[in-house]
């Protein structure tokens, strides 16, 4: 080895070596500058990426608020409801195998065996697949004391909407469904989990923001392929606020068998604050239902009933009032003073007017009448006559202030307005003049004029209260809250005392047509009855009357009342649709209301 | 043989006495490896999730005694032309070796990389990586008296470098054929390729690029697809790329603490003990604990070219160049990888990732650093 050459080598061999030094230094600089660029100056870019990853929000339900009577008595609550699921990779054999061993306590129809296996193979094997919803409790006391043979198999506990009474009052209370485009404009503010179910009628719709609550969220740090490694953070749900209905259950249960088997409505209301006592609509549902879910059968059923179980009649059901609406063309006539209670008419069973005939109910007549007579007897041709004097816009303003064709705002979505007619809206709706014979009509509240059972019976309670009237109201008043009133009436006291004695004269006079109100332990009550014609048009076209073979061409039964006559606590309407006359097929409906409301509270000093 | 059988029995019999190899042992590259390797464990520890992989750490530890012990072995025990003489035989024998691995490998991960002996699972490309620095040396070195290199001089260590890579892309194992490449050409052109040579070549494969981009197999091309486009397939071939990148830049400034990396405790990251450790150190102590890492390696590589001015000869400085550079161009593409600068190959970082194949050849490699040095006649000088 010659020292020159090996010089020579490793001088050459230097200056290579410093090259590569150089390389890698220049490599290590820029994995350095690399670093800084990552780091420093896009830290806060991936910072952000970093969090998502690592956070998933998994929100918990909040449960609705529970809704009660006057009596606190609970009306819908929110019961357990057990899910069977189970963690597949748990599970410790095959899904199969699982389910042929579940079968034995649980029954498994083999169309949901096979969507299990299918939804199983589409999921992640750790995370929890439904086997089954709506456990009974023989299911559930089955499987959990023998949980610990099936590793990877939980019952969870959820809550859902029960509604104990089943079907009664469930117009008021409405029930639950999957959120429509509309539900999701109206509570834009709230994020609709897959499976939440919004009000869709009743209190449980209007009452959505309240019932509601908060939703809780559960903050989950998770990894790469979603499984949850701890809780980070929980914000509890916050339970909806609870309801507390001026409803009385046991006037609603009478109300509801009352009508027995017959399509109508009850309204039942305190006179003195317009709380609604009870409210019927029948045919009915069962709220519970549409929780469980219908069969395409049983969902036909429900909305192809020509009874119209889904109405809720009290304020979607609109009806000639008949003769209920002579109080309010009374109370036009007195407090304007177009008639003097003394005076009398002659009844002869027909008035004729421009070539038309216009009967009485009764075709013998009623002779000579003055006003008492004429409500208490319901005698049509004083009221034609009346009608004539007032003229139909003298009328329609008397119905407007009792609350008549307007809605009443009582807190129910969907209340139809019901219409009573002018010379303005004729003009508006059909382009032609109002006809003097339409007033004469307008005046025993057939023809045009439409009301709901709730308007008549707030009607009604104006009456009975003297003259206020009063926002009908769901809920109960808190103790010193003042109820609303939507208007006062502008009749004298005397004027409003005549007109009392005659609806008390209605009940309890020998003539008096209402007199299967009357109710028990010598009670006085006060009303009116109404018949309202469903086949007006036919009849008066074919000009005489057409025989009544179908029970769909049978008239409406109205009945409106309160008691006691002397110092009302109950004011009240009956429709039953399709029951003849108003004092055979309403009037006992209203008594029996009537009887177990004193019943309960006893009569007042 | 008999030679072969003489140098055996010389094993220990060495000129020097112990203490004087203890002596002119490089404790201060001791010092800096160690070191290093207890950032490793601090960082491992964090990555297989503290207490319930613990197994994993131990091991790492247990691997690095043993190592230790391996690189004191290799600098100690031999005497000075022991590796020299061995050199072409240790070669020719991890030749052959891969050849029956590419022959009756086992399989893992889809690759033909181990060979199964008995009880031993060996990853022959390992031992080539010793074996070619062994044996380029030992060709350079013979050549080095009274020879000027021509560039017939340089075809047989293509060869020799080449050889071995094919087998191992073949495999296919990208990153050590990289490796390994990287390694011979290194020390080829330290031993004197002329320039004008190396930038022929350069073009040669520059121009051969389209056909290696032909032969190389579908994972590999989606890997440097993926490199320069991450975010066409987030959750597929970018995954790796794109959740290193969001580990490492989440780190800040000075990192997220120890064991709170929410990507490496989260299982975002892929290998985050193996290949992907980087990221899991940039995450919890962020660019001050990257830098720091960073300087570490390079006063490694800086001390480890320093024993390059004690070689006697070409055999001694070429191992320092190739052991040198072996070391850093693991560094430089596993670090390079996980920030996003070069495309997902399968290697780890030397001294750091867990594993014990790569702890046991990095430690032999630096035990020949080593001795390189305890027989430097410079020491005579000094004293």
């Amino acid at each position: 080895m010659l020292d020159d050459d090996r010089e020579q080598f490793r001088g050459d061999a230097r200056r290579r070596i410093l090259l590569v030094g150089g390389f890698l230094g220049a490599a290590m600089a820029t994995l350095g500058g690399r670093l800084f660029h990552l780091q420093v100056l896009r830290g806060g870019e991936y910072r952000t990426l970093a969090e998502d990853n690592r956070i998933s929000l998994k929100p918990m339900a909040a449960p609705r608020g529970r809704i009660f009577d006057r009596d606190r008595r609970i009306l819908v609550e929110n019961n357990p409801d057990f899910e069977m699921v189970v963690i597949p990779e748990l599970a410790g054999g095959t899904l199969r195998f699982l389910l042929r061993r579940l079968r034995r306590f649980i029954e498994f129809s083999d169309e949901e065996v096979k969507f299990i296996l299918q939804q199983a193979r589409r999921q992640r094997s750790f995370l929890p697949l439904r086997l089954k919803s709506h456990l009974t409790w023989e299911e559930v006391s089955n499987i959990s004391v023998r949980i610990h043979e099936f590793p990877g198999v939980d019952l969870q506990n959820q809550s859902i909407r029960y509604y104990p009474l089943n079907s009664l009052a469930c117009h008021i209370l409405g029930y639950l469904g999957e959120p429509s485009d509309r539900d999701r404009q109206r509570f834009a503010s709230v994020t609709f989990r897959p499976g939440d179910l919004v009000g869709k009628s009743g209190v449980e719709q209007h009452f959505e923001e309240q019932l509601r609550g908060r939703e809780g969220v559960v903050e989950m740090e998770v990894n790469a392929v979603g499984r949850h490694v701890r809780e980070l953070h929980r914000t509890s749900p916050q339970q909806g606020a609870d309801l507390h209905l001026s409803l009385d259950v046991d006037l609603q249960l009478e109300a509801q068998a009352a009508l027995g088997n017959a399509a109508g409505s009850v309204v039942a209301l305190d006179p003195n604050n317009g709380e609604v006592l009870a409210m019927v609509s029948y045919p009915v549902y069962d709220p519970n239902q549409f929780i469980r879910g219908f069969n395409h059968a049983q969902w036909r059923s429900l909305i192809n009933d020509p009874s119209r179980p889904m109405i809720n009649k009290a304020i979607q059901g609109q009806y000639p009032p008949g003769s209920t609406f002579k109080i309010v063309v009374a109370l036009a006539g007195l407090s304007m003073g177009k008639i003097d209670p003394r005076e009398h008419v002659f009844c002869g069973g027909v008035l004729v007017k421009e070539e038309q005939k216009f009967y009485c109910w009764r075709r013998g007549g009623h002779g000579s009448v003055g006003l008492m007579q004429a409500i208490t007897q319901s005698c049509d041709v004083y009221f034609y006559k009346l009608a004539e004097r007032l003229g139909v816009d003298a009328i329609e303003r008397q119905a407007h202030k009792m609350g008549l064709g307007d809605l009443t705002r009582v807190e129910l979505d969907g209340e139809r307005a019901g219409l009573i007619p002018s010379r303005t809206w004729k003009r508006k709706r059909f382009k032609a003049a109002w006809y003097p014979g339409e007033t004469l009509i307008t005046g025993i509240g057939q023809g045009y004029v439409l009301t709901t059972p709730l308007q008549l019976a707030n009607m009604v309670a104006s009456v009975a209260n003297g003259g206020v009237v009063y926002r009908p109201s769901l809920l109960r008043l808190h103790p010193g809250q003042q109820p609303e009133i939507l208007s006062r009436l502008a009749v004298s006291s005397s004027h409003m005392e005549i007109l009392r004695q005659s609806l008390e004269a209605v009940v309890h006079d020998r003539t008096g047509t209402g007199a299967k109100a009357r109710p028990e332990g010598g009670i006085h009550a006060a009303g009116k009855t109404g018949t309202s014609q469903v086949v007006k048009h036919k009849r008066e076209k074919s000009g005489q009357l057409i025989k009544q073979t179908g029970e769909k061409l049978q008239d409406h039964a109205l009945f409106v009342c309160y008691a006691p006559a002397d110092r009302p606590k109950i004011a009240m309407a009956v429709i039953v649709e399709h029951g003849g006359h108003g004092g055979s097929a309403a009037a006992p409906v209203a008594k029996r209301v009537l009887d177990r409301y004193f019943a309960k509270y006893g009569v007042p000093e | 043989m008999i030679e072969t059988g003489q140098t055996l029995l010389a094993l220990g019999r060495t000129a020097l006495s112990w203490s004087e190899r203890m002596r002119r042992f490089p404790w201060s590259l001791i010092v800096l490896l160690s070191v290093t390797s207890m950032v490793g464990f601090v960082i491992l520890f964090s990555a297989v999730g503290g207490r319930e992989n613990m197994w994993l750490f131990w091991r790492q530890v247990a691997q690095f005694i043993f190592g230790m012990g391996i690189l004191g072995t290799v600098a100690l025990v031999a005497d000075e032309k022991f590796y020299r003489r061995f050199a072409y035989l240790f070669y020719i024998f991890s030749l052959l070796l891969l050849i029956a691995t590419m022959i009756m490998g086992s399989v893992g991960m889809g690759a033909r990389r181990w060979l199964e002996m008995g009880f031993l699972r060996l990853q022959t490309s390992e031992l080539m990586k010793v074996a070619l620095i062994l044996a380029l040396a030992r060709y350079f070195h013979d050549r080095s008296v009274g020879h000027v290199l021509t560039w017939r001089d340089f075809l047989l260590p293509f060869v020799m470098t080449l050889t071995p890579m094919g087998l191992i892309v073949k495999q296919p194992d990208l990153g050590t054929a990289v490796l390994i490449g990287g390694v011979g050409i290194s020390m080829i052109v330290v031993a004197g390729l002329s320039w004008r040579i190396l930038f022929v070549l350069m073009g040669m494969v520059g121009a051969s690029l389209p056909v290696i981009w032909n032969s190389m197999h579908g994972y590999q091309k989606k890997r440097i697809i993926t490199l320069f486009a991450p975010d066409q397939d987030p959750l597929g071939a970018g995954y790796h790329i794109i959740q290193s990148k969001i580990a490492v830049g989440s780190g800040g400034w000075t990192g997220k603490g120890f064991m709170a990396g929410s990507q490496s405790q989260l299982n975002f990251l892929p290998e985050r003990h193996t290949d992907f450790i980087f990221s899991v150190l940039a995450e919890e102590w962020g660019f001050i604990g990257g830098v720091t890492l960073l300087t570490l390696y390079a006063l490694i590589m800086v001390r480890a070219m320093m024993i390059t001015e004690m070689a006697n000869d070409r055999f001694g400085l070429l191992i320092v160049v190739g052991v040198t550079m072996l070391f850093s161009i693991q560094v430089l593409v596993n670090i390079g990888m996980v920030v996003g600068l070069l495309p997902v190959v399968g290697i780890p970082l030397p001294l750091i990732s867990y594993g014990g194949s790569s702890m046991v050849t990095v430690m032999i490699a630096m035990g020949l650093l080593a001795h390189v040095n305890i027989y430097s006649r410079q020491h005579g000088r000094s004293v």
